[in-house]
């Protein structure tokens, strides 16, 4: 064991701190030590996976208060799972920026590395905290990075998308605060577990308008259907690999915090149609919107929503093969949005609109980029060789076992969108002759690494999902006993 | 017609919030158990800490204390980042008119005790109301006060960023110290000492110090940029 969960937060917060002096001597360090620490919080993160499968949950409290008194992170198979998902993503997405176009001379890229170390941080916090007003902070910190790399390249435009974040996102806390408070008045305790311990007691009005409460804030970082206006935006003007960040990170942080809300907290276990609904709402306008964009980054923001629909719908089902189901694709879309999204950036790298026409007639001239962005594309549809198909399959299974026939004919219809959209920019890549004026921009060695790093394990956990269904199995059957997680954390003794 | 939609939905909204919060009952008896009476009775037996308010900020809920002085420090790295301007492109101060004689004298004369009242605040957090946000944010208003009368008074952007981390770094340390020594990050290390004490309640009062110094310096460092800020 390399240590505890606390450092999966500490440690990062010591380094922002020292970032900026260590900067003032040695440019370098700036971009280096972020890296350093996502490669640690890795390392920790694998063996914590590690340590828990024999022990069990890892719950560890804070300034020795014991829950519910003090705070107290949990480090549980479903949660090391999302926090190890994440880690991996990070550290992917700052090799990928290593070489950025403004070098380290220009000091808003100083700042770009930092930002996105604490971007992490503040998901892995949101994953790992036992707390709900700890959640809110962390959620906090997770928007305000978010809006700074958003608005990193200082035009009119990302101006206008990171205010469009900051404003939804002001609302989404200004609301989720009012849930934690009308829980505390009626419950005296912020502590998940004993929350999900005591919930009973609340009366059904109050018990309705915080969940409203908590959908609805939580539902504006998730991207959930009428919430979703500030991600394509974002998606659009923030820097490429930004764009593989939000879709990889933060929406699964947001993800994860509704669930543990409905399924822990709440125990809505009789009253997940909800989730279907707004899930398949969610998908069904994300893909036809996705559909008509004319701009590449666009587009892909659209599919990351209409997979986070889809994903929805699988925790809607409700059963363990449900939870299998959107826990694996939750980690199926980390991996196949971020190829896409970095192989894309690099696709339309020269052309200040990113449109889809610009592709044309990459194929002859960034051959590498451009099978990896196939590759993704064909992932994503669910294609038989490639990670995506199995996790499709899984949320097909999982309805069909619940008899859901109905839901099985509008994921299968509404995929054929998908299909048409990505093999659109396909034909573009492989199938029309490039423009004169379209330069193509080689990818940098560390980007093509992370890239064809992403592309391997597509393919391998395409012909051996056995690797990775263990952990997922695992992590399915930990969020559905409520019971032991409350067990876990309120008798802990240390 | 789209406005009307928004008045009838918010003034619904309104309604059901008045509807709620009422019923609610602020500050009367209305829940038996909860963790209250553990804060009360764990700040003065156990933390030796008579400002309970601070005992929960810095101790019981510390955690979400690191949290929040991230927050400012992203907020004012964030904005450092977005309003940047290369070095020889620092324009004036937008100032409309100078300050007269008897501004710039006062000013200069309530500098002093607007950082020494602040300077009290953030010390004696853990014994009276204030603490180190509230103690930071009126050192913060002195360092304004001066920005806004002298239109060449400067403040060093490199000893802002000094200040910031290394109380930044006197936080975390002290809090993996704890980690260390008694196993649980932030727990107390140094000895409880006598309530209503100035050294009491441990680690809690240095940590209260540390806060005061960065929100100082980052809502300094905030005020500055802005100020600069060209159009």
């Amino acid at each position: 064991m390399v240590g505890t969960p606390v450092l999966f937060i500490v440690i990062p917060l010591l380094a922002a701190f020292i970032i900026p002096l260590t900067g003032m001597v040695w440019k370098n360090s700036v971009r280096i030590i972020p890296g350093l620490v996502l490669s640690y919080m890795l390392a920790l993160s694998v063996s914590l996976m590690w340590h828990i499968t024999e022990t069990g949950t890892v719950v560890e409290v804070i300034a020795g208060w014991k829950p519910p008194i003090g705070i107290n992170l949990v480090f549980s198979p479903f949660s090391g799972f999302l926090a190890t998902l994440m880690i991996f993503l990070g550290l992917l997405v700052w090799a990928y920026s290593y070489k950025f176009k403004r070098n380290v001379d220009s000091e808003p890229a100083l700042k770009y590395f930092i930002l996105l170390m604490l971007l992490v941080t503040g998901s892995v916090g949101i994953v790992l905290t036992g707390d709900i007003f700890n959640m809110f902070v962390f959620i906090e910190i997770v928007g305000i990075s978010g809006y700074g790399l958003t608005s990193f390249y200082t035009r009119r435009d990302s101006a206008e998308a990171a205010f469009k974040y900051l404003f939804m996102g002001s609302i989404a806390s200004t609301f989720l605060l009012l849930a934690i408070m009308i829980i505390y008045s009626q419950l005296g305790t912020l502590n998940i577990a004993e929350i999900a311990d005591k919930m009973p007691m609340m009366s059904n009005k109050l018990k309705v308008i915080s969940l409203i409460f908590f959908i609805l804030a939580i539902g504006i970082e998730a991207e959930i259907f009428p919430l979703n206006g500030w991600a394509p935006d974002v998606y659009t003007q923030a820097p490429g690999p930004i764009g593989a960040a939000f879709a990889g990170i933060v929406v699964k942080s947001a993800i994860y915090a509704s669930v543990r809300l409905v399924y822990t907290m709440f125990d809505l276990s009789g009253a997940l149609d909800l989730f279907i609904v707004i899930g398949l709402i969610t998908f069904i306008v994300a893909e036809t919107t996705a559909l008509r964009q004319e701009r590449l980054k666009r587009m892909l923001a659209y599919s990351s929503i209409g997979q986070m629909g889809l994903v929805m719908v699988a925790f809607g089902i409700g059963t363990k093969e449900g939870i299998f189901a959107a826990l694996f694709l939750i980690f199926n879309h980390a991996i196949i949005k971020s190829l896409l999204f970095f192989s894309g950036s690099y696709l339309v790298y020269n052309k200040k609109n990113k449109f889809i026409k610009h592709v044309n007639g990459m194929g002859k001239y960034l051959p590498i980029t451009s099978i990896l962005f196939t590759i993704g594309a064909f992932a994503i549809i669910g294609l038989p060789p490639f990670a995506g198909f199995w996790s499709k399959l899984a949320i097909l299974t999982a309805a069909a076992d619940s008899k859901m026939l109905m839901l099985i004919a509008i994921i299968l219809t509404v995929s054929i969108l998908e299909a048409v959209y990505y093999l659109r920019v396909i034909n573009r890549i492989y199938f029309f002759p490039k423009k004169k004026s379209t330069e193509a921009k080689k990818p940098t060695l560390n980007a093509l690494i992370v890239m064809i790093s992403l592309g391997i394990i597509i393919m391998v956990i395409g012909f051996y999902p056995d690797l990775i269904t263990g952990i997922i199995d695992r992590a399915a059957t930990d969020l559905m006993d409520k019971t032991g997680y409350i067990k876990d954390i309120l008798t802990i003794n240390n | 017609m789209k406005k009307a939609i928004i008045l009838i939905s918010l003034t619904i909204l309104g309604v059901y919030l008045i509807d709620i919060f009422t019923g609610i009952g602020f500050g009367t008896q209305h829940f038996a158990s909860g963790v209250k009476d553990a804060y009360l009775i764990g700040s003065k037996e156990t933390l030796k800490v008579s400002n309970v308010v601070t005992s929960i900020v810095v101790n019981f809920r510390g955690f979400d204390t690191l949290g929040e002085v991230t927050v400012l420090f992203l907020a004012s790295m964030a904005l450092g980042g977005i309003l940047y301007k290369k070095r020889h492109d620092v324009g004036e101060r937008s100032v409309l008119f100078p300050s007269t004689r008897i501004v710039m004298s006062g000013a200069k004369l309530l500098f002093p005790s607007i950082v020494l009242l602040g300077a009290y605040v953030f010390i004696h957090g853990h014994l009276s109301p204030g603490g180190g946000f509230q103690g930071g944010t009126i050192i913060a208003t002195g360092f304004l006060l001066m920005l806004i009368t002298y239109r060449n008074y400067s403040v060093s952007h490199n000893r802002l960023s000094y200040v910031e981390s290394f109380a930044g770094i006197l936080f975390i340390g002290l809090g993996l110290a704890g980690y260390f020594i008694n196993n649980s990050f932030l727990a107390n290390i140094f000895p409880a000492g006598k309530l209503n004490d100035l050294f009491s309640g441990g680690v809690i009062g240095i940590i209260y110090v540390a806060v005061g110094f960065k929100v100082a310096a980052e809502l300094t460092g905030i005020i500055y940029t802005v100020l600069h800020e060209k159009d």
